[in-house]
């Protein structure tokens, strides 16, 4: 499996492996996703691949509300994973880091959702507990 | 001093582990019943404990990944699923007997019942998760903790024949007509709480809220080293101080009153006043160490963001899952369950959740591309794989033995 930016031609990715359940994280450090789907470049399914036919490259990484699919089957509806373009990715290391923050993701709403509507609203919700300097060290 | 904090992570894991209500409670329970005869078993998950957290302290601090996260890598979204189901129960079921725990200990001081003491420990519980600093809950806990040394200290004082216990810990006491699948219930029991995997998810999530990194590996085996013997050292000093003064009267314990009992025999009220602060801190540092667990445990394998070091807001749904935890833990005790009971059972369901937890740590610890040139030993992996066996054993003769024994009634 190749990926289309070409930094990492030389090095094979197992996708099962090296890419599904993996976390993500994004330019900060902060945890976005786990990865539980790929989306991958158009496959002719049922047809006959010509020879010089380019092999699909992954395109995204999809997370979502998959957990009762990828246990019991089936697929969740196409607009409920949240993508993760895979020119986003930096580095796929023991964790896959983005290059871009989360709030431009859209990944994790429900995250925000708690955020802004219960955890933000309490007090001290938005201070790091006390004594520590304020830092969003991410470990690397 | 700087030594010695360092160091409060695993005292306060350890401590949480080994001493929270249900293993003081088992403890004595066993010390009345068996003496020291089932000494054995507690040597036996120190080992397995210290062989555990070591690897997974070791993954975090060279990897930076917390427990949970590489479960559900390793062992898949199926098999990690039910993992997550089992030890997210064992946490919550734990936690909630740790709240009681910390109200029976105020009881205790205060004659008021413990029922009332429930929402004012749990709302101090997350007052503490919410705004105090991860090194200063740990070094608080851990070291006000450690007041339960008392217990050894009482041990001493009793002045017992020591020959005789050491003749307990090799023979079995002769006297007693306890059956065998009993006797072996308590010992799973013991082992399981010894080797519960929340100890590790803490453990390892505390080291990334840490900041541990490859330089620290000699730190986290110090933490393991001292933190885990000395949890054992002590429970065996309970179950001492049970054999000495309980088992010859044939008191039988069911309540944590008499845990403390022998102690009040042996130091007075000054040791007392020590041991009962060092139970509120200890029920307390398992009440935090399960809360955050569950936190932990869920956020790491959904893929959330999560952790003390960070402002709440920015790990909003970890905060609002421990908060939810703690709504539930405080209802379930407002129904009037016993809660040293509750923990009794979450030990002998950690032996069952333990093996899906400590493979995948197995599994990663030897893996080049997480760890580097830091993997196992030979000689380590030598002794992870025997225990790998223990383990299995434990799990498979968990609930059969629960069963027969009918929880060790």
């Amino acid at each position: 499996m190749t990926s289309n930016t070409g930094s990492e031609a030389s090095r094979w990715l197992d996708a099962q492996l090296h890419l599904l359940d993996r976390q993500v994280l994004d330019v900060d450090g902060v945890p976005v996703a786990v990865v539980d789907d790929l989306e991958l470049s158009e496959v002719l399914v049922g047809q006959e691949i010509p020879i010089d036919t380019p092999p699909p490259v992954i395109t995204a990484l999809l997370s979502g509300p998959a957990l009762a699919t990828r246990i019991f089957g089936g697929r969740p509806p196409e607009s409920r994973m949240q993508r993760t373009l895979w020119v986003d990715i930096v580095e796929i290391d023991v964790v896959i880091r983005l290059g871009v923050g989360r709030d431009i993701l859209d990944l994790a709403w429900t995250e925000g959702w708690v955020r802004d509507r219960i955890i933000g609203r309490i007090p001290g919700g938005r201070h790091t507990p006390q004594g520590e300097p304020n830092d969003e060290r991410g470990r690397s | 001093m700087k030594k010695v904090l360092g160091l409060a992570l695993g005292i306060l894991t350890a401590i949480g582990g080994f001493l929270d209500i249900g293993d003081l409670v088992t403890n004595a329970v066993v010390g009345s019943r068996f003496g020291l005869s089932l000494g054995w078993a507690v040597v036996v998950g120190v080992i397995g404990i210290c062989i555990f957290a070591q690897m997974s302290g070791r993954v975090a601090a060279v990897s930076g990944r917390a427990t949970f996260e590489l479960i559900r890598e390793r062992l898949g979204l199926r098999v990690g699923v039910l993992n997550l189901g089992a030890s997210f129960m064992i946490n919550l079921m734990t936690l909630t007997a740790e709240i009681g725990g910390v109200a029976l200990a105020l009881q205790l001081v205060s004659s008021v019942s413990y029922l009332l003491w429930v929402p004012f420990a749990a709302f101090a519980l997350w007052l503490v998760i919410w705004r105090v600093k991860f090194s200063i809950m740990e070094n608080v806990a851990g070291l006000v903790g450690l007041f339960l040394i008392g217990f050894a200290v009482g041990l001493f004082l009793l002045g017992p024949d020591w020959g005789e216990l050491g003749r307990q810990a090799v023979h079995g006491v002769s006297t007693s007509n306890e059956k065998v699948s009993t006797y072996w219930f308590y010992a799973v029991a013991l082992f399981g709480a010894a080797m519960t995997p929340y100890e590790v998810f803490f453990f390892s999530s505390g080291a990334v809220e840490e900041g541990w990194s490859v330089k620290d590996v000699a730190r986290s085996r110090a933490n393991v080293l001292v933190g885990f013997p000395l949890g054992g050292l002590l429970s065996l000093a309970i179950a001492g101080c049970a054999a000495v003064v309980l088992l010859p009267q044939l008191i039988s314990v069911t309540a944590l009153s008499q845990v403390m009992l022998p102690v009040a025999v042996a130091g007075g009220k000054v040791l007392l006043a020590f041991i009962i602060l060092g139970i509120v801190a200890a029920t307390a540092g398992a009440a935090l160490e399960t809360t955050l667990s569950a936190g932990y445990t869920i956020a790491q394998f959904l893929g959330w963001s999560w952790g003390k070091f960070r402002p709440p807001a920015q790990a909003a749904r970890f905060h609002l899952l421990m908060i939810i935890c703690l709504i539930v833990g405080v209802g379930t005790l407002m129904t009037g369950v016993d809660p040293i009971q509750v923990t009794e059972m979450s030990v002998v369901f950690s032996a069952l959740a333990l093996p899906l937890t400590y493979l995948p740590i197995l599994i990663v610890a030897n893996d080049p591309e997480y760890m580097g040139e830091h993997v196992n030993g030979q000689a380590l992996n030598g002794i992870a794989l025997i225990y790998l066996v223990i383990i299995l054993a434990a799990a498979i003769a968990a609930i059969p033995l629960l069963i027969i024994t009918g929880a060790g009634q």
